[in-house]
């Protein structure tokens, strides 16, 4: 069911058609003695592609996170989002690219505690975004999608856990972003909320949408199409699975 | 980021914690509201001494022997008398000159009217004053005839509104009065007319007599005569249009070989001026007060702009995460700058509009309670204005820097 390959064929497949690109990324930290985070690592994301990161605490999962979220650049290497070279763009043209290109989804859910479900949806386009009439009838069609349809109003406080998952999904898809970010979506999550939210990246996949996923789960991770396992900051392994089969695994 | 979100958001901040900002705004609307209740007490009491004046047009000078105090605030005026009868007549053969109304205090130790009986301290600014005086010396424009009129034989005598008050059954006109002189004589005069003499240095209840026969205080002059000396005098021109040049006049006259000039202290100044340079001395003895008094309640300004930074540095620390989450969905540094700018002006804006109401309002009251008429120092609310707009910007530069200076990865991190 699963077929292994080295990350040096990964390496290889890296090519500019793809939607997110990283060449050689090296990211060191000083902390006492020198901690290389990630340690030459090149992978790409095609468009549509959903791809599971796994890995050890302190392998660089949130680095290589942070670095296509571009809130991290590299030491060295290249990383390319949409074509564009995020080292060689300003801090506020990569917060556009963050507000526009990206979207977030964290463990932690991250929402404003004092906004409602429906203006943390469309915080990020307060941002970037020039429409202002149309944000209340976008947080509805986005709540919507998420089964959250009669919760507009509520703040965070007033929501379950995964109710909260479910405001932050739909924050992420609010700028139509190329590539979805989700780091330990499922964490803070009970098993059945988790499933749930699953199925809301399953369908998300389905409709086409590029999502990166960092899981310390075998079998949220197995939702994906590959799964890319890092050590140390390196590419240990990247793991194809043939189709996105988690209920059976 | 539009203006518009940004004050939509943290107008949400600063209403998500009302108590701490009352707690912070508290500081401004009392250092503005301060300073606005003593510029409103300094216009009141500006409108109560000059409100009375009128623009006659009149060409008239006052002649006063003035000091600054040792304490350098406001001025003294120097009862001596050192204008000698031989200057009023000297000045009187100038071309420009009409007439000259010399002025003099006498001194009177008890003031009678039916049974009630008045005790002077003895001195300037006791109980009441007697002054001596000829008739055209109530043409100057700060004194109004308001009932009556001016003396015109030697047994009557004008009194100013505030000893008509003085006495529990009010002076009327046709009343008598009789005064009791140092030497231990006593007049007895007929009122004839009552005057508002509401100036700065007259806020004195005041007999006014006619110079003949009761002023007959002689000095002796430079010459070596023993002649009649006056604390100040009124010199009247002919032609409005040419005040400048009869206040040049008089100048010029005391500057040279007056009198006055000879018997005058060393540290003392002959001061001409026209009613405009006496208002003008009078608000501006007034602001200096009023400034003093602002300046003061200006530090609790400062205390504020310092509260304001202190809760927005407190705030950005409390909210490190909030603006981790903002710059991972899009927020540049810019908008984070702007946010927290935007803030910490609604505070100074809060502050000081608050700060003004509570200036006006306070000022208000203390103009009723003295009974002065109510002053708007408009041009103080403008300041106090800006000021809070400036201390808002200036308290939150620093915690806006510190809050778009945050690493989101950092702040995303924290529990």
């Amino acid at each position: 069911m699963t077929r292994a390959g080295s990350a040096h064929e990964l390496t290889g497949e890296t090519d500019g058609s793809a939607l997110v690109s990283m060449r050689d990324v090296r990211r060191t930290y000083f902390l006492g003695e020198p901690v290389h985070a990630l340690d030459g690592v090149s992978l790409s994301l095609p468009e549509g592609s959903f791809t599971a990161v796994m890995g050890p605490s302190g392998s660089g999962k949130s680095t290589l996170m942070n670095m296509l979220g571009c809130l991290d650049t590299p030491d060295a290497g290249v990383v390319e989002i949409s074509g564009e070279n995020v080292m060689e763009l300003s801090g506020s043209e990569r917060a556009r690219l963050r507000g526009t290109e990206l979207g977030f989804i964290f463990q932690q859910f991250n929402l404003l505690p004092r906004l409602t479900a429906a203006e943390n949806v469309t915080m990020p386009m307060v941002f970037h975004s020039a429409v202002e009439e149309n944000r209340r009838d976008r947080a509805q069609q986005l709540l919507e999608r998420v089964g959250l349809g009669d919760r507009l109003d509520h703040t965070p406080p007033e929501l379950s856990g995964g109710q909260r998952q479910r405001v932050a999904i739909a924050r992420a898809l609010v700028n139509e972003p190329s590539l979805i970010l989700a780091d330990e979506p499922t964490g803070n999550l009970d098993t059945d909320t988790g499933a749930e939210i699953m199925g809301i990246f399953s369908e998300l996949h389905e409709e086409g949408r590029t999502i990166l996923m960092v899981t310390h789960e075998r079998h949220i991770a197995e939702q994906a199409e590959q799964i890319i396992h890092l050590v140390d900051g390196e590419i240990e392994e990247v793991e194809t699975l043939e189709e996105t089969g988690g209920e059976s695994a | 980021m539009k203006i518009t979100e940004s004050v939509r958001i943290s107008w949400r901040a600063i209403t998500g914690h009302k108590l701490r900002s009352t707690l912070t705004t508290l500081g401004l609307i009392i250092g503005i509201g301060a300073v606005i209740v003593f510029m409103v007490l300094g216009g009141g009491f500006e409108g109560d001494i000059l409100g009375d004046v009128e623009e006659e047009e009149e060409p008239l000078v006052q002649v006063t022997t003035q000091t600054t105090p040792e304490d350098g605030f406001g001025v003294q005026f120097i009862q001596t008398p050192i204008y000698t009868q031989s200057d009023v007549e000297a000045l009187e053969t100038r071309d420009r000159v009409e007439y000259v109304a010399p002025q003099a205090s006498l001194s009177a130790v008890q003031l009678s009217h039916g049974d009630e009986r008045l005790l002077s301290s003895g001195g300037f600014g006791g109980e009441f004053g007697v002054d001596a005086t000829v008739p055209e010396w109530f043409e100057d424009e700060f004194v109004d005839v308001v009932e009556g009129d001016v003396f015109d034989g030697e047994d009557e005598a004008v009194v100013n509104e505030l000893l008509v008050e003085r006495f529990d059954e009010p002076l009327s006109v046709g009343d008598e009065l009789s005064i009791r002189l140092e030497d231990d004589t006593e007049t007895t005069v007929e009122v004839s007319g009552i005057v508002d003499d509401d100036t700065g240095d007259l806020l004195t209840p005041t007999v006014y007599l006619p110079i003949e026969p009761h002023y007959r205080t002689t000095i002796e002059t430079p010459g070596g005569t023993q002649e009649r000396g006056y604390s100040m005098l009124v010199v009247a021109g002919s032609d409005f249009e040419e005040l400048d040049e009869l206040q040049d006049d008089v100048e010029t006259f005391f500057e040279s070989d007056s009198d006055a000039q000879h018997l005058k202290d060393e540290d003392h100044t002959i001061q001409v001026q026209t009613v405009e340079d006496i208002v003008e001395q009078v608000t501006d003895i007034i602001d200096q007060f009023a400034l003093l008094l602002g300046g003061i309640a200006g530090i609790s300004l400062l205390v504020g702009s310092i509260g304001i930074a202190n809760i927005m540095i407190v705030s950005v620390t409390e909210r490190t995460r909030e603006i981790g989450i903002m710059k991972a969905v899009g927020a540049r540094k810019r908008d984070i700058v702007q946010l927290f700018l935007v803030e910490s002006l609604i505070l100074g804006i809060i502050g000081a509009v608050f700060g003004v109401l509570v200036g006006l309002g306070g000022g208000y009251l203390g103009i009723w309670f003295l009974g002065w008429p109510m002053a708007y120092p408009v041009d103080w609310v403008v300041i106090a204005v800006v000021v809070g707009v400036v201390v808002g910007v200036l308290s939150g530069l620093y915690p806006a820097w510190r809050a778009a200076s945050v690493d989101p990865i950092e702040a995303l991190r924290r529990e």
